[in-house]
């Protein structure tokens, strides 16, 4: 299906396919139903964290470090503090000294520096008054005496003899090291036919959600809460806890409308830490807030990496072995970079199968903003140096590129050499059709003039298997409550919305599992207080795991729902069944009770009708170091065709048409998931072409802003199609799978192999900017006349 | 984030506006779109005292055709309106679509043809398009009013003539006998992005003979420039490909990029060959475009 032409959502639901397996019908699952919160978002009624006003509130900001590298020789807050309207000013003197971080190997952040500030943004000092007017002021008048440094900017050099090192326990600056082997990578490159070593970089780029990150600080006597933008409050809830030394039960994190998180707000920041500080001193609430520059000075974006890649393949294109070796700028601090590292090499193996596999890895500090995890965390980079490699073992070989990746394509139930169990899998199904649909092979042989067709893979984990740190609670929960008389429903879970719409499915999900409607579903979600825990919106996990929690919490009220029927009606519980509201007999459905009268009856006589569910992932994955990371229920996978038209004097790439073809299992709402697959095209061709962070040689951010930071245009969006196939994964409720990060992870590489299929040559560097592609055409044409 | 203190002038007239400037000399500043001037305000890269804004003068927001002097844009026309203004689109349909190329929608709606100019950056959009169409500009001062050639303007980066009490109100095109006119920006995405380079043309062909012609470059030196040893190439001519080609690497050759975040110099200067040769073969062979 087109999505550029106008489709209603009842015509997109009939377009998708029926998941194997599972031949019946379904009452709200599988239809495009409208988003629960999209009246209030078009309205403009929702409100944003950075909307919410409170009596008394304070505004707050953070001072931070002009310098890559310095020691604070004195903090002078004197004059700030006697500006008028100013309530507070703190240091690290006033708060924890206590390290946190998102990776619990390596909490190396403070909340304010101490000795040492490390990148230029480096939190030192807050202030809380008035007004925002106020604040700006008096973050001026704070002085801050430094000794400046060297400072370490180039991963590369970081690890070298004599260079600047960031933090004392971490020699070398080396952050994380990685070196992981299965089967004999050696023996099969020695025996194969071929053997490819390609080298390839990446970019530092920006997650750029449209709202920035804020959070509001509200203490009533020793209990804490924190309004908060943020893709997790339970991480938030568990690290604010840990810093202050208080029980959980007194820290409530909640949150309204999120603008966007992509993974930048998955790790609490300085505004709750600082924030938290300041409501306790003044006895006030305190709004803090970054803006534009400060969210990119805060980054946690995606780590720029420095990819080896050495592949042998066997005379047909059989990849025999692999070996990955990579550097990664992690910045400052972990943020969550250890995944990030595991990430990078784990996920590698996902698509094609093959049994020998080598991964080294050294993720290393910078005095540069921290890097964390965006949208395919870790993956998105190495998956295309991937596929351009592929590309040119293709070109090698002279075999079709497409070709070459069905005789490789992982199947359904396997296994990977580093122990991931994939049981769905319709790559090959997926493949085939990414092909058709997009006319590759007539495009391939007649291409005119500047024009070129690439295709990329990509996949990734439905939710991960292991939480971020070490806890047996269950990964989700749900519960529901139906109202007093049986006209609405109430679901309460952790599960967290970001703008991809889990409140609108999970609410779709609970309908169905209740035998009850969309329409009368309400939703309370992301609260730790109001509602049960779940981990939140990373990894893509929320529509497997928060969705079977919900699953089981429907199940429990559609089953205590017809014991309460069957009294009433004079049958068997196994002859009824339950769905659109009406209870019915299921060999004569004409025999039939409303949802609401029974929902009542049950009321009366038995006292609240609630439901509830958890969801635990199994033990995944194998014994060797790191085998948690990259392990999931579920993975999707997909394939991307992408035709670019190349200006071969000036560079210029314009995307023209793009093909995503998802194996995401069973589709709950088909009009959010292509709205995912849309916006995951536009973030991997936005990183493929255009967006890069860039710092002067001080370790200053050049482009910390929307103007410079060049994300993509609605004028520079292709036509685009997202097209899927049949797919049932047993794992999951209802055979779903995840979409949000995966239809990501293709994009870099089916551009890669586009502008490598239309020009001739490699662009082996992100983004593959014009003034690359036209350097690049330069050399080329000097080599042909030479 | 936030502006710094000031007082607020909006006079009723030229002449008022004038006077403030005079009155209260550098430390005024004029404010038309102010999509330039905020900007900078906000992130203390200016703090003027004063700020005397021409929102009032809407007769600076006037577009006309007077014959015998030719098109007249009064100063504080937004972008949008020469993008879409039937007075333009009728006679220089180049100016509109550089017009409409340019920036983003929201920027349009405010920024002014004025400030575009007065601003002086060397990748602004419309002085190549003007200058090309040979555009005169009228600066009113206290004293009386001045007209001079918008080419003779500039002096540097955010550097002109004009003085301190003087606004810019109109600009104005002189009928000329041109055949064809065109501007081609180079971006580095497809809305919102500074011209990296950019090439203004203007011709007046006789047949296959170019018996008149401009050249104004944008983003290729610290001021707009002309690139007048590509119009010698040209001029008296029989136009062929490869006389444009030439007359491309001529413009290049004249040329003084810069390098920066958003471009090196050896690519500019590429670009700009590539766009010269371009822009004159779209203008001879479409017309005012």
């Amino acid at each position: 299906m087109s999505l550029d032409e106008r489709i209603t959502p009842e015509q997109a639901a009939t377009q998708v396919g029926t998941a194997s397996g599972e031949n019946k019908e379904y009452s709200v699952i599988g239809k495009s139903v409208g988003r629960i919160d999209g009246r209030a978002k078009v309205t403009g009624q929702a409100k944003y964290t950075g909307d919410l006003k409170f009596p008394g509130m304070l505004y707050g900001k953070i001072l931070t470090s002009p310098h890559a590298h310095a020691r604070i020789l004195s903090i002078d807050t004197s004059e700030a503090e006697k500006l008028p309207g100013v309530k507070a000013v703190i240091t690290h003197k006033d708060v924890p000294s206590l390290k946190y971080g998102i990776s619990p190997a390596r909490w190396d952040e403070n909340i304010f520096c101490i000795d040492k500030v490390l990148f230029v943004g480096d939190k030192v000092a807050a202030v809380a008054a008035v007004d925002e007017e106020t604040v700006y002021k008096a973050l001026k008048l704070i002085k801050v005496e430094y000794e400046v440094l060297p400072a370490v900017l180039d991963p590369l050099k970081a690890m070298d003899e004599g260079q600047a090192q960031l933090h004392e326990d971490y020699p070398r600056n080396l952050n994380t090291e990685i070196h992981q082997s299965f089967g004999d990578v050696d023996k099969a490159l020695a025996e194969a036919y071929h053997v490819r070593t390609d080298y390839f970089v990446g970019q530092r780029a920006y997650q750029s959600p449209i709202e920035p990150h804020s959070a509001i600080s509200v203490w009533e006597d020793d209990k804490l809460t924190v309004y908060s933008s943020t893709q997790s409050p339970h991480y938030f809830q568990y690290y604010i806890a840990r810093q202050f030394g208080l029980p959980m039960g007194k820290v409530r994190v909640l949150k309204t409308h999120i603008g966007g998180g992509f993974g930048g707000k998955l790790e609490p920041t300085g505004l709750e830490f600082a924030g938290a500080v300041l409501a306790k001193l003044t006895g006030r609430p305190v709004k803090m807030f970054y803006d534009r520059h400060e969210m990119f000075a805060h980054n946690r974006g995606r780590h720029r990496q420095y990819m080896k890649l050495s592949t042998g393949v066997d005379q047909n294109g059989k990849i025999l072995g692999v070996h990955a070796d990579f550097v990664m700028d992690g910045g400052a601090y972990t943020s969550l970079g250890v995944a990030s590292a595991y990430y990078a090499g784990a996920l590698l193996t996902i698509l094609y199968d093959f049994d020998n596999y080598k991964f080294d890895m050294y993720r290393v500090y910078t005095n540069l903003p921290a890097c964390g995890a965006q949208r395919g965390h870790g993956h998105p980079q190495p998956r295309f140096a991937f596929e351009s490699h592929l590309d040119n073992i293709a070109k090698d070989l002279g075999i079709d590129p497409i070709e070459l990746r069905l005789r490789n394509a992982r199947k359904a139930n396997t296994v990977t050499p580093n122990d991931f169990k994939v049981e769905s899998c319709a790559l090959t199904e997926a493949i085939e059709k990414a092909r058709d649909i997009s006319n590759w092979k007539q495009k391939r042989s007649h291409r005119p003039q500047g024009r070129g067709i690439g295709i990329g893979l990509g996949a990734f984990v439905s939710g991960a298997g292991y939480p971020i740190y070490r806890t047996n609670l269950p990964h989700a929960s749900a519960v529901i409550k139906v109202n007093e008389d049986g006209s609405s429903a109430t679901l309460y879970t952790g599960a967290v919305d970001i703008g991809q719409g889990s409140d609108t499915i999970l609410c779709q999900m609970a309908a169905e599992a209740m035998g009850y409607s969309f329409a009368k579903m309400q939703i309370i979600s992301a609260d730790t207080e109001a509602a049960p825990h779940d981990f939140g919106a990373y990894a893509s996990r929320q529509t497997l795991m928060s969705g079977w929690a919900v699953k089981e919490a429907g199940e429990e009220i559609k089953a205590q729902l017809l014991n309460t029927a069957a009294g009433i009606m004079g049958y068997a519980v196994e002859e009824l069944d339950c769905r659109d509201e009406r209870i019915f007999v299921k060999d004569q459905p004409e025999i039939s009770k409303s949802f609401a009268e029974v929902a009542k009856e049950f009321f009366v006589t038995q006292g609240p009708l609630v439901g509830k569910g958890s969801y635990t992932p199994p033990k995944l994955g194998g014994k060797f170091k790191g085998a948690a990371v990259g392990t999931s229920p579920a993975y999707s996978f997909a394939a991307q065709v992408t035709e670019v038209e190349v200006d071969e004097e000036t560079g210029e790439v314009k995307i023209v048409e793009a093909w995503d073809v998802h194996d995401c299992g069973k589709v709950i709402n088909p009009a959010l998931l292509h709205a995912q697959v849309h916006g995951a095209f536009y973030m991997g061709m936005g990183e493929a072409v255009w967006e890069e962070v860039k710092f002067d040689d001080q370790g200053r951010i050049l482009n910390s802003n929307l103007a410079e930071y060049r994300l993509p245009t609605a004028l520079d969006m292709p036509k685009f199609h997202s097209e899927l196939v049949d797919s049932y994964e047993p794992n999951a409720p209802w055979g779903v799978k995840e979409v949000g990060e995966g239809a990501t992870t293709p994009t870099m590489g089916s551009i890669s192999n586009a502008i490598f299929d239309a020009i001739g040559v490699r662009i082996s560097s992100l983004p593959m900017s014009y003034e690359k592609v036209w350097r690049a055409l330069k050399e080329k044409r000097k080599q042909q006349t030479t | 984030m936030y502006l710094p203190d000031f007082d607020y002038y909006a006079p009723d007239s030229v002449a008022e506006a004038c006077s403030l400037l005079a009155e209260h000399g550098p430390k005024a500043k004029i404010l038309a779109g102010g999509t330039d001037l905020l900007h900078k305000m906000k992130h203390g890269e200016l703090a003027p005292e004063v700020v005397v804004s021409l929102n009032n003068l809407n007769a600076l927001k006037e577009i006309r055709y007077e014959q015998g002097r030719g098109l007249i844009i009064g100063a504080r026309a937004t972008q949008n309106d020469l993008a879409t203004s039937p007075v333009i689109q009728e006679k220089y349909r180049s100016i509109s679509e550089a017009a409409h190329h340019m920036a983003n929608n929201q920027i349009r709606h405010i920024g002014t043809v004025g400030g575009n100019i007065v601003n002086a950056v060397p990748s602004a959009d419309l002085p190549p398009i003007l200058m090309a169409l040979g555009a005169l500009i009228q600066l009113v001062g206290p004293t009386g009013k001045r007209t001079m050639l918008l080419e003779e303007f500039f002096l540097g980066v955010h550097q002109t003539r004009i003085q301190g009490d003087e606004i810019l109100t109109e600009i104005i095109i002189p009928e000329q006998g041109f055949t064809g006119s065109t501007y081609i920006r180079f971006g580095l995405r497809r809305s919102g992005a500074l011209a990296v380079a950019s090439t203004a043309v203007s011709v007046t062909m006789d047949g296959e003979i170019c018996r008149g012609l401009r050249i104004a470059l944008g983003a290729a030196a610290p001021v707009p420039m002309r690139a007048r040893a590509a119009e010698a190439v040209l001029l008296n001519r029989k136009i062929t490909d490869e006389l444009l080609e030439e007359a491309g690497v001529q413009a290049a050759q004249e040329s003084r990029p810069r390098n920066s975040i958003r471009g090196s110099e050896e690519y500019r200067r590429d670009l700009i060959r590539v766009l010269t040769r371009r822009a004159l073969k779209k203008a001879i062979t479409e017309g005012h475009v």
